[in-house]
């Protein structure tokens, strides 16, 4: 517990966690609100479910992932990481209240920005909320459940985490996953297109591809679910072989 | 507490920077930890804390650290001046670190108090000079009042001073019972400071025992005895073995002799001594002697 005490005094002592929690708030506001108010009118009908999903826009989750890459990227970039290990030696220990504070972080940011879309929500003018809505959805998937964003929200901040700890790099941590998301398997799939399918098996095993596909439970991608979290789990385990292996 | 360093080892690629290294740190004594730059001195250090991953052990009073609960109140180190966040203030950064030990609101700031840093508590750290970041990495290591201290050149960047007061507070910090190991550059300093020393050149233990023992081996450590009837003296001790080369009309000076043994055979055959005085090499010189083919990083381009 006292492991947990120490992360959860580290998180909130360095002013970046809490600006970033902010813009988190006003970037998911934004692009809740954004739709129900702007745009074709024909497109400005969300569904309660379309809004609530927002924040698992990565455009949002890059937000919290810059937080998540702080837990080593901090601790790496000015020394700390002696102290802490100095502090608590088994590093199991630091390992298990480093992710369970951020889990407890990202569940705390996720329900909070549930709370500023459902404000959003419940100002907006009459009918712009519709079981019909067919308003922008950013996420790359419907999410069939709510749980499914939350999870999605922690699963992508475990990666920029884990990032951060292979390569002792805050930056990396941040931009690699941002770039796989929204850029690299875009051109993977572009280029896939242009292959006659002869590239599909490699689409079919991105990451976000699959996480997506997992958010909105595509009837086609049964395995995406599991694809997905291999690509977590793999990650967090690599770094936690790093961790281990690794002089501090 | 007792710390046994017992056959620490450690490779860095092509570099063996630590080989087998065993030595002893006693409790209610401050021992000074030497070496040349590039001697393994801090890797040796993070090795005893389980920072870097080498063979070998060191335990606390028997036990591995991890053995000890909680971890801070056994062991608490001072690594490095820089190791903070330079946005976290200096109080939030112990509020931190006395985490596991459930260090109160009232103790960090009474340790801040102690190393001088009370008027900066809420101030982030970044600009502060290099003094200030020793002042508050010793106030991290010292705020669960720990039953050893490990201190790696607390004394850089420091003012006369606070080199004045760290020395007096670790000389009283081991006078309560407890053990502190402090490694340091300033040899003048350490000579004030530690009870016993252990050097290290090129990974590899040159010595481990106590400070006037350390002195005593160098070459210019001697007897000098000034007396009336020196030249008696003088063929009195040769005549028991004892060499002594005349200094002066009426002086002596005798190596590897106490001045007790002298004393005693100058009393025995009625010679009046007008001095009898140890004259002790500088920690420098003994350190110099014992280390200068172990030195790792050489000026003047005389590197091996």
């Amino acid at each position: 517990m006292a492991a947990v005490v120490y992360e959860w005094r580290r998180l909130w002592s360095v002013r970046a966690t809490w600006v970033m929690s902010v813009v988190y708030l006003g970037v998911t506001a934004l692009l809740g609100g954004g739709p129900l108010y702007l745009g074709d009118p024909g497109m400005r009908v969300q569904t309660w479910k379309g809004l609530y999903s927002t924040n698992g826009n990565v455009l949002c989750l890059v937000m919290l992932s810059v937080v998540a890459s702080q837990f080593f990227g901090h601790e790496y970039r000015y020394g700390l990481i002696r102290l802490t290990l100095s502090e608590f030696p088994a590093r199991e220990r630091v390992l298990v209240a480093k992710t369970s504070v951020l889990a407890a972080y990202v569940t705390i940011m996720t329900f909070v920005g549930w709370s500023v879309l459902g404000m959003i929500g419940a100002l907006a003018p009459e009918g712009r909320i519709s079981t019909s809505g067919v308003g922008l959805n950013l996420s790359g998937g419907q999410p069939s459940d709510m749980w499914q964003v939350l999870v999605f929200g922690f699963a992508y901040c475990v990666l920029a985490m884990s990032i951060t700890m292979i390569t002792r790099n805050l930056a990396l941590g941040v931009v690699l996953p941002l770039l796989t998301a929204t850029l690299i398997e875009g051109l993977v799939q572009g280029f896939s297109s242009l292959s006659n399918g002869k590239l599909d098996w490699l689409v079919n095993a991105l990451p976000f591809v699959n996480g997506n596909a997992w958010l909105g439970k595509a009837p086609d991608s049964p395995n995406a679910g599991l694809i997905f979290a291999a690509w977590i789990v793999g990650a967090y385990l690599i770094a936690t072989l790093s961790f281990f292996k690794r002089d501090a | 507490m007792r710390i046994e360093v017992l056959g620490l080892d450690k490779h860095f690629k092509n570099v063996h920077a630590v080989q087998d290294l065993s030595f002893t740190v006693e409790p209610g004594r401050v021992t000074g930890f030497l070496g040349p730059n590039g001697s393994g001195k801090s890797t040796t250090m993070r090795l005893m804390l389980g920072l870097d991953n080498g063979s070998g052990q060191t335990l606390f009073d028997g036990k591995k650290l991890t053995a000890h609960s909680p971890v801070t109140r056994t062991v608490g180190a001072h690594l490095d001046a820089k190791f903070f966040h330079p946005k976290r203030t200096a109080y939030s950064h112990l509020r931190m670190l006395g985490a596991e030990a459930g260090i109160s609101k009232a103790r960090v700031n009474e340790v801040l108090q102690l190393v001088g840093l009370e008027s900066v508590a809420k101030k982030r750290p970044g600009g502060f000079s290099l003094g200030m970041g020793q002042r508050l990495g010793l106030a991290g290591a010292i705020l669960a009042e720990p039953q050893v201290l490990m201190l790696d050149e607390p004394a850089n960047g420091l003012d006369p001073q606070s080199i004045q007061w760290l020395r007096d507070f670790l000389k009283f910090y081991a006078s309560t019972g407890k053990s502190v190991l402090v490694s340091s550059h300033l040899l003048s300093e350490m000579q004030l400071l530690a009870d016993d020393v252990v050097v290290i050149a090129r990974g590899k233990l040159i010595a481990a025992e106590s400070m006037s023992k350390f002195l005593g081996r160098s070459s210019g450590s001697a007897v000098v005895v000034r007396a009336g009837e020196a030249t008696r003296l003088g063929q009195l001790l040769h005549n028991m073995g004892i060499e002594s080369t005349a200094n002066g009309l009426n002086t002596l000076t005798i190596t590897n002799q106490t001045t007790d043994r002298i004393g005693e055979v100058a009393y025995a055959n009625g010679i009046k001594l007008s001095e009898l005085s140890s004259q002790t090499a500088s920690l420098e010189t003994v350190f110099l002697e014992l280390t200068d083919s172990g030195q790792e990083y050489r000026l003047g381009g005389e590197a091996k």
